[in-house]
């Protein structure tokens, strides 16, 4: 995923965007869904539902037109187990419907789901089904194809890459072809957004052809189908007539593959494309948000941008030089001056928008001469060439960046000046993501620079992949048994309120601890020309809104 | 002659094998996991027996030696294997979707370049030191050390942009290929009108041509008849080069102006640890410089009386 030296190397870190969305959904109101139960959401059977209430009228009209997306990269695969990229996800999500969606306003929309219910403890998840629901190829959706397409991901065997989502799952079955019964090993707050937000296949054609040709030729119910895939170059999608909301007034959505992102801003004012996926270089976003022709939604992020650091190295074990580290760094300037302001100070390791994020935390305001106080409190004392020394030891590690990394890189730079100010001597380096993301699992490298949650997503709070000893993405090596045991209790508990408990103190011990030097929220942000109608209004969580594709239409 | 070929043909066949191993080696030693990159994105929840099943199912978890042997003998057979990242695409798709669009540019960029270079480098090496001369010393060093991702930026500033005349990226018409072919031939114009004018310069001194001008022939035959088709020899030897560059030359065209080349595909799946990609695309790489060396020295006999081959 690292590819055209710049813009590739930052890839697969930023990309924990799309996850943020798609939890947001849930947020506060996991609660609700656990204790009201049976919320059904009962649409229309028309197949035109509130909010899509124009998408069937265009559809007589035949509008039509051409509309053209942007991403970064290329697209190398279309299943639903493949929606980790937001330019995969965007494309992958306008070809396949779940049965719940969480959408662009954070909250649960029924799709191939007419309604569903959850029993009072959690376990058992019940769907009814829409009936007529078309997928591409004409037959008609039923109970087993959702049932094969949660076996078949959930299956170990086929080591799917969402496999994670369907944890907790004990079976499913069908009791009718439109009744879908799942039934749950241990609670899972998080499973409507997670398993239920996964696209439903067709399963004759999927079991027939396998998973790796159907990445190449996807065959799903959404409102487009796959018209031409060159991973490439372009992905060009073309409406669904028997779509079940009724067929999009667009005829074609085209994504084509530009790297370079100031490219991707000429394409945009010049008219030869329409919006961008993947974000366009910061300031070029927040030229166009003053462009009457555009339409540029911004949304805070759920990653946070930070330097993970190796704990378990002498000069860093310490959390007092690792809070010292904290007072050290001037965040505000950092996103002043070099993220055109486009950003908040993180200050928990929860995104702001999260049900579980506290505002009252310990705040790391910077403050240079506490930052000497806690290094010399510490025991690192200033040496002769000016950086601080204990019992031998120099206070100095390497920060190592993505290569050609050019939009972080001048982070680790003006870091490196706040650190060399209160004696903590920073080295620079850079190397392939490939090697950074096993150096710091590994616990080879000292340090690096990137954007990555330490939280499950915006609704789900569970850390533990990250801030769990024995976590899998443990990049600080940070271990600490009262974590740990908060972590475990955390998934235990099924009442968001109780939970809430828990995560208040995990929260005191992230920002007590410093396992991580955290720097900031970065909102993302999406331009959209004023040639599509139909936009959403101030939405909430980035991409989903690319799913109200079969609502919009083209003016000329 | 036949002989001659059959040990060159050998020698190419020993290098290939060795850089296949070689580049095997090198993308095992390099750092990192693909199975990692996948789930690098998110809190994919995922233990290590998952990941493992994974690495066992893309082949990962064999011996490497089975595993080079396994890709060496597919290679034989003309099969490459499949990519780790676009899963259910054989790599040989990806490449030869890959090699037209590059060879297309680079055909084009160099058919400019020699149509202008050639002339160019003509008459700046027959009139030494005119204002032609000095004209084209300086706008081949300018075309040498103008970086290509700035100059493509700039066209599409200046003519897609503010002018509108052609497409910002992309080879969807004929215009697409307008500006990245001008980016490409600016840098090949220069070096070859460079090439062509030491050469020029040189052969106007030899013996053959102050012949041909103390026995009286008109100018204008001593230079077309006996100075150029002799200057043009080191011409040859320079797009001999050009053809492996073919492959490898144009990665920051085909970055900036969005064109699904070869450039891009190697460097993105270096990024990405896509061993199988990179192992084929290297090795099609060799074979095709080993080729062309090949080529270019029975053309040179051919060319050249004075160059036989035994």
């Amino acid at each position: 995923m690292a590819t055209e030296p710049n813009s590739n190397a930052r890839k697969p870190f930023a990309m924990s965007r799309r996850q943020f969305l798609r939890y947001t959904a849930v947020g506060g109101s996991a609660a609700a869904f656990l204790a009201a139960c049976a919320a059904p959401g009962v649409t229309p059977s028309t197949g035109a539902e509130a909010g899509a209430g124009e998408a069937a009228a265009p559809a007589a009209e035949g509008g039509g037109g051409t509309m053209v997306w942007m991403g970064h990269q290329e697209v190398a695969a279309l299943s639903p187990d493949d929606t980790g990229p937001s330019v995969q996800y965007v494309l992958i999500a306008n070809i396949h419907n779940p049965l719940v969606w969480s959408n662009e306003f954070n909250e649960l929309e029924p799709m191939l789901a007419e309604s569903y219910e959850v029993s009072d403890d959690g376990l058992t998840y019940t769907f009814k089904l829409r009936q007529g629901v078309k997928f591409h190829d004409g037959t008609e959706l039923t109970a087993k194809d959702v049932k094969y397409t949660y076996d078949y991901y959930r299956n170990p065997d086929n080591a799917a890459v969402r496999i994670g989502d369907f944890g907790g799952i004990g079976s499913v079955e069908t009791p009718d072809d439109y009744t879908v019964v799942v039934n749950m090993d241990e609670v899972n707050a998080a499973s409507l957004v997670n398993w239920a937000g996964f696209g439903i296949v067709q399963s004759d054609y999927h079991a027939e052809v396998g998973e790796d040709t159907y990445k190449t030729a996807p065959i799903g119910t959404g409102a487009f189908k796959l018209k031409e895939w060159r991973a490439a170059e372009f992905t060009e999608l073309e409406a669904f007539d028997d779509h079940f909301r009724g067929r999009p007034a667009i005829d074609i959505i085209r994504q084509d593959v530009v790297p370079e992102p100031s490219v991707r801003m000429i394409a945009l004012q010049t008219g030869d494309a329409d919006s961008s996926v993947w974000p366009l270089l910061v300031e070029d976003s927040l030229a166009l948000k003053e462009d009457p022709n555009f339409t540029v939604f911004s949304t805070p992020g759920n990653s946070i941008k930070h330097f993970p650091l190796n704990n378990t190295l002498p000069q860093l074990s310490d959390k007092r030089v690792r809070q010292a580290m904290m007072y050290a760094l001037d965040r505000q300037r950092i996103i002043d001056d070099l993220w055109s302001g486009a950003a908040q100070v993180a200050n928990s390791n929860f995104p702001p928008t999260s049900f579980y994020a506290r505002d009252d935390l310990k705040k790391y305001e910077f403050d240079p001469e506490k930052a000497k106080a806690l290094l010399d409190e510490a025991g690192w004392i200033e040496g002769g060439d000016g950086v601080r020394e204990k019992d031998g030891e120099k206070l100095t590690f390497t920060i190592t960046t993505i290569t050609g990394d050019q939009a972080r890189r001048p982070i680790a730079e003006l870091a490196q000046q706040m650190f060399a100010e209160v004696g903590i001597d920073v080295q620079l380096a850079e190397a392939p993501v490939a090697s950074i993301l096993e150096g710091m699992r590994n616990g080879t490298m000292d340090a690096s620079l990137f954007n990555w949650t330490y939280t499950t997503n915006a609704v789900e709070p569970d850390p533990f992949s990250t801030l769990h000893s024995k976590g899998g993405n443990n990049f600080a090596q940070y271990s600490n048994p009262r974590m740990d045991e908060l972590i475990e209790m955390g998934t235990q508990i099924v009442d968001p309120e109780e939970r809430k408990k828990i995560y208040d103190e995990v929260q005191e011990i992230f920002v007590e601890d410093v396992p991580v030097l955290y720097l900031q929220f970065d909102e993302w942000l999406n331009p959209f020309s004023n040639r599509i109608q139909g936009l959403p209004v101030d939405p909430k969580t980035a991409d989903e809104y690319y799913l109200r594709a079969n609502e919009w239409t083209l003016a000329e | 002659m036949a002989r001659y070929l059959t040990v060159r043909l050998f020698h190419g066949a020993i290098v290939i094998f060795l850089i296949s191993i070689l580049t095997f080696a090198i993308m095992r030693m390099m750092p990192g996991d693909p199975v990692y990159l996948l789930f690098g994105e998110g809190q994919v929840r995922i233990s290590e027996e998952q990941m493992d099943a994974i690495r066992e199912q893309w082949g990962l978890n064999e011996p490497l030696y089975i595993q080079y042997l396994v890709w060496a003998k597919n290679m034989l057979r003309g099969d490459f294997g499949d990519s780790l990242v676009r899963r259910g695409v054989p790599v040989r798709t990806m490449i030869f979707e890959a090699i037209p669009v590059t060879a297309t540019l680079n055909v084009f960029a160099l058919g400019l370049a020699l149509l202008i270079a050639i002339p160019l480098g003509i008459a700046a090496g027959i009139r030494r030191n005119s204002p032609l001369d000095y004209a084209t010393s300086v706008g081949s060093a300018l075309g040498i050390a103008t970086p290509n991702f700035w100059l493509g930026l700039m066209l599409i500033v200046i003519f897609s942009l503010y002018l509108g005349l052609v497409p910002p990226f992309g080879l969807r018409s004929w215009k697409g290929y307008i500006l990245p072919v001008i980016v490409l031939a600016t840098e090949q114009m220069a070096v070859l009108a460079r090439v062509m004018r030491a050469s020029t310069v040189e052969v106007m001194t030899e013996d053959y041509v102050r012949t041909a001008n103390a026995k009286g022939l008109p100018r204008r035959t001593v230079i077309l008849r006996h100075a150029v088709r002799n200057s043009l020899l080191p011409i040859i030897t320079v797009i001999g080069f050009r053809i492996a560059f073919l492959l490898s030359g144009t990665i920051v065209v085909e970055t900036v102006f969005a064109i699904p080349g070869i450039g891009r595909l190697f460097t993105d799946s270096v990024f990405r640890l896509d061993y199988q990609v990179v192992q084929s695309l290297v090795v099609l790489l060799a074979v095709l410089v080993v080729a062309s060396n090949i080529v270019t020295d029975l053309v040179y006999a051919m060319v050249d009386p004075r160059i036989r081959i035994e």
